[in-house]
């Protein structure tokens, strides 16, 4: 079995579909409604026969009424197409448990919930690799570039558990590339702590603009929500190396979370404006209560 | 506000130095942060990237330089004062007379003096590598003592202070400030400090320009009323009682209604109300019954300022008759005197004295030398002078003319010379037991004193040969003479003291001797216990400071001695303004608050409050 997921969730997540907004567009054939005139049993439309139509699908019953040949359509089914941009950068090892870790578990649960629902899971993991396991981590994340079917899903758990996070990300751009690289929008997960100082607004942007249904997960450690450690500090970040010099107290820890919310209200509003489903989830929150009640009840599947 | 250590204020460079604590960059914990934006977001301020940050708006930033300022001050040692005392020797006389315990200032004159003292010894310069000041304290009371010499040690000093008493005695400052001038004579930067209300305090005698005496006066009006004689007599138109006769004055500028109270041991003889016009002095006679030897005590009713000088007691013996011999060719003049010189005098006249065991109380020789010298006390006229002189005198002089004559004295009171004639009189010399108490410019007229046990009064001319005897001033000599010369009035001074003074009883009159153990009573009921050596003639016994009565026993024999302030001087506690010193020499009393007090406690206080302010700021704001 999986680390990143248990067995139990696992079964509870077999029962749960993600939900599309949107018709798929994808091109491959599914299990979705799709645009897309095909063969399944979903009556869609008819059209005039013309030489060389597969004869099974003509509308006998119309011929004999009206005498004149229609070909009967029916709706083809295509699959869903499930993005997860995964961010990896060295923020995001940070907190007990890491955030990474919980990211991965949330990409996992995503990622098997598509699986199940016979469609392709692909995962953008970013920033690019560096170090020493770079060639190692490129072929994992190559093999996580496009999963399909619940068959793949062990392999998919094993590299997701395999990856490793490190190195500075640019969000925007990552998120920028992955839309323009995507062969069809479909439902795409940002997994980030969104702490980038470039911002997020232009790499949400374009995935909106590239017509993903966008779903944004903020991941924040307890340590970030709540800072235990105070005194004279001087504060260095993780992934730029710059230093921040802070005199922090007891008395001053309301007024930190407070800043740290009025962040996190921001960037809600910004997606709830442009239509993204938003969470912020605290790493130390339990998988269970976030993946079947907090997202079923905010319809990102049923 | 002045600086004992000014030169602590060099720490103050210590100050600019906080300074550059604060625009130093703070040693910080370093953490590794996922993202410092965050951070970047809650902290609204910028990061200065150079070693220096601009100087922030920081209340620890204050509150330590509070500290630290407050710290050197405290080590600057400030105290307050118009001036400071500079002198390298401070001598301190407290004034311990009676008139010091006057409460017109509370709690009394003697406790602001102290206090003011006290301040002056707070202000004693010590320590820090100056020049150090000493300081000697004298208490001035029935003696001037030296109750520490000079030290720089406050505790000492204080000590010294503190253990002072004041007593009951007159102000006798011209010995405190003699012994303070012998201290200071090498030291010529010494300051004298008397803390004194200048009341009864005669330095006339005393002059000494060197001297630089700050006259701290205390004390601030004159309520008062107070016994200022007293004495007991036997009652002039009943011989059979006795006559107190007492002055009362009243010293403020109010009259005064008091009430006096006779007592005879303890059991009330008479009273008498009184009206005192403002700064009289009004005579009192008061007469009662006495059947044994006791003690008349006199009471003052009345609310003022000065208790001590409110009551007084006399220790009264019953009258014995004189007896007296009187050796004379003849002389009506002298026998019709001295049978009216008292009024149970018994006068035997004879023609010489030849028998040693006629015993009398007083002799009276008169022109004549008699066989045997009687050993009692004498007064001799026209007697040719004896080893009572000896040294030559200028032989006969004659109708020497009387330039002066001493009133003051007991023998003289209500005398007069004037219109005397005198037709001859034996010159002599003034022998040294002796005072002159009538002068010619040649020659001493009339001496008297005492010659070891033995008053003698030596008239230098025989009576009949002047117009004295035809004088008023006669017979009132004779009974002044009869008087002083009764042993019984010697005795009776001997039981009178003034509070201060020592007082000798000669062994022999009062024990045969044998005695080796005296015990004083004090008034205050302790009890002194006296060793005597065998052979010691006289019993001296100085503790006396405080009035009342002291009770002295020797032996089997009890005396009872009293003691009194009755000092007018004394009673008048009005404040002196100025002191005269000699006859030139004035000092005013210091307005000057001479309180040199060190503050130093204070500030270093004041340090340790905002140290513990500034800690509790530091942890709120960072814990």
């Amino acid at each position: 079995m999986s680390a990143l997921i248990t067995a139990d969730l696992m079964r509870r997540l077999e029962q749960l579909q993600l939900l599309a907004a949107r018709r798929a567009k994808s091109s491959t054939k599914g299990e979705r409604r799709s645009r897309a005139r095909g063969l399944s049993v979903e009556f869609a439309d008819h059209r005039n026969y013309v030489i060389g139509d597969d004869l099974r699908y003509l509308d006998w019953n119309l011929y004999g009424r009206l005498d004149r040949l229609f070909l009967k359509l029916y709706e083809e089914e295509r699959e869903l197409p499930v993005r997860v941009f995964l961010d990896a950068s060295a923020s995001m090892n940070f907190g007990s448990p890491a955030k990474f870790t919980f990211a991965r578990q949330l990409a996992a649960a995503m990622g098997y919930v598509a699986l199940c629902g016979f469609d392709r899971v692909g995962v953008n993991v970013f920033p690019e690799p560096s170090g020493e396991d770079a060639g190692r981590e490129v072929a994992i994340r190559g093999a996580l570039r496009s999963v399909r079917s619940k068959r793949s899903a062990m392999a998919f758990f094993q590299n997701l558990a395999a990856l490793t996070a490190g190195g500075t990300a640019d969000f925007n751009a990552s998120l920028k590339r992955g839309a323009q690289e995507a062969r069809q929008a479909g439902v795409a997960v940002v997994l980030s702590d969104f702490l980038d100082p470039a911002g997020y607004e232009a790499g949400l942007t374009s995935l909106i603009g590239r017509g993903f249904q966008v779903h944004a997960i903020q991941i924040l450690s307890p340590e970030e929500l709540k800072p235990t450690t105070f005194g004279d500090l001087r504060l260095i970040d993780s992934e730029s190396g710059a230093e921040t010099e802070v005199t922090f107290g007891k008395f001053r820890l309301a007024a930190y979370q407070q800043s740290v919310a009025n962040y996190v209200q921001r960037l809600r509003e910004y997606c709830r404006s442009r239509g993204i489903r938003f969470f912020s989830v605290n790493s130390a929150t339990d998988l269970s209560v976030l993946l079947l009640k907090q997202l079923r009840a905010q319809e990102v599947w049923a | 506000m002045n600086f004992l250590a000014p030169a602590a204020f060099a720490f103050a460079a210590s100050l600019p130095a906080v300074v550059l604590f604060y625009l130093l960059k703070r040693k910080r914990v370093v953490r590794v942060v996922p993202s410092t934006l965050l951070w970047q977001r809650f902290l609204a301020e910028t990061q200065a990237s150079a070693p220096l940050q601009r100087l922030r708006q920081n209340w620890l930033l204050w509150l330590q330089l509070l500290m630290l300022a407050l710290v050197i001050l405290a080590l600057a040692r400030p105290y307050f004062s118009g001036q400071a005392g500079e002198a390298s020797l401070q001598v301190v006389i407290l004034d311990a007379s009676a008139s010091m315990q006057a409460t017109d200032v509370t709690p009394s004159r003697f406790e602001s003096a102290r206090a003011g003292a006290l301040k002056l010894v707070d202000g004693l310069k010590t320590g820090f590598g100056e020049k150090n000041q000493q300081m000697l304290v004298m208490v001035a009371g029935a003696n001037a003592e030296v109750r520490q010499s000079a030290s720089s040690e406050k505790a000492a000093l204080r000590r010294a202070l503190t253990a002072a008493e004041v007593t009951d005695s007159s102000t006798r400052l011209a010995e405190a400030l003699r012994v303070a001038e012998t201290l200071t004579r090498d030291r010529p930067d010494a300051e004298v400090h008397l803390f004194s209300d200048g009341a009864g305090v005669d330095l006339s005698e005393f002059a000494a320009k060197e001297l630089r005496l700050v006259f701290h006066r205390v004390g601030e009006r004159a309520e008062n009323a107070g016994i200022v004689t007293m004495d007991v007599k036997a009652n002039p138109e009943n011989p059979a009682q006795r006559a107190v006769f007492a002055s009362v004055a009243n010293y403020s500028a109010t009259p005064r209604d008091v009430r006096l109270e006779l007592s005879f041991d303890g059991e009330l003889r008479a009273t008498r109300s009184l009206s005192l016009g403002p700064t009289n002095t009004t005579p009192v006679a008061l007469v009662a019954d006495q059947a044994r030897d006791g003690v008349f005590t006199l009471k003052l009713i009345g609310k003022d300022d000065l208790a001590a000088d409110d009551e007084a007691r006399v220790v009264s013996l019953l009258p014995q008759p004189i007896r007296v011999v009187l050796v004379t060719k003849g002389n009506r003049f002298l026998e019709k005197a001295l049978k009216a010189a008292a009024p149970n005098l018994e006068l035997a006249v004879l023609a010489d004295y030849a028998d040693p065991s006629v015993k009398a109380d007083v002799y009276v020789i008169d022109d004549v030398t008699p066989s045997v010298w009687p050993a009692g006390n004498v007064l001799a006229m026209n007697v040719a002078p004896t080893n009572w002189f000896p040294e030559a005198g200028a032989g006969m002089i004659e109708a020497p003319p009387i330039v002066d004559w001493r009133q003051t004295h007991p023998l003289l009171r209500f005398v007069s010379f004037d219109n005397v004639q005198i037709a001859s009189a034996r010159g002599v010399r003034l022998p040294t037991w002796a005072v002159s108490l009538v002068d010619a410019p040649q020659s001493p007229l009339i001496v008297a004193g005492e010659l070891g046990r033995q008053r003698v009064v030596w008239v230098g001319f025989d009576a009949l040969q002047s117009t004295w005897p035809l004088r008023i001033g006669f017979p009132i000599f004779v009974a002044n003479a009869v008087d002083w010369l009764n042993p019984a009035t010697a005795k009776a001074e001997l039981f009178a003291l003034r509070a201060g003074d020592a007082f000798r009883l000669p062994l022999g009159d009062f024990v045969g001797g044998g005695a080796t153990l005296a015990t004083v009573t004090k008034p205050d009921g302790t009890v002194r216990e006296l060793k005597l050596d065998p052979q010691a003639r006289e019993l001296v016994f100085g503790e006396t400071p405080r009035q009342g009565l002291y009770r002295v026993t020797l032996g089997t024999n009890q005396l009872t001695l009293a003691a009194n302030l009755l000092d007018s001087q004394e009673s008048n506690i009005r404040p002196r303004e100025t002191l005269s010193l000699g006859k030139y020499t004035e000092v005013t009393a210091t307005k000057q608050k001479r309180a040199d007090l060190e503050r130093w406690r204070w500030f270093a206080l004041g340090a340790l409050a905002v140290l513990m302010v500034e800690w509790w700021w530091y942890h709120r704001r960072t814990a």
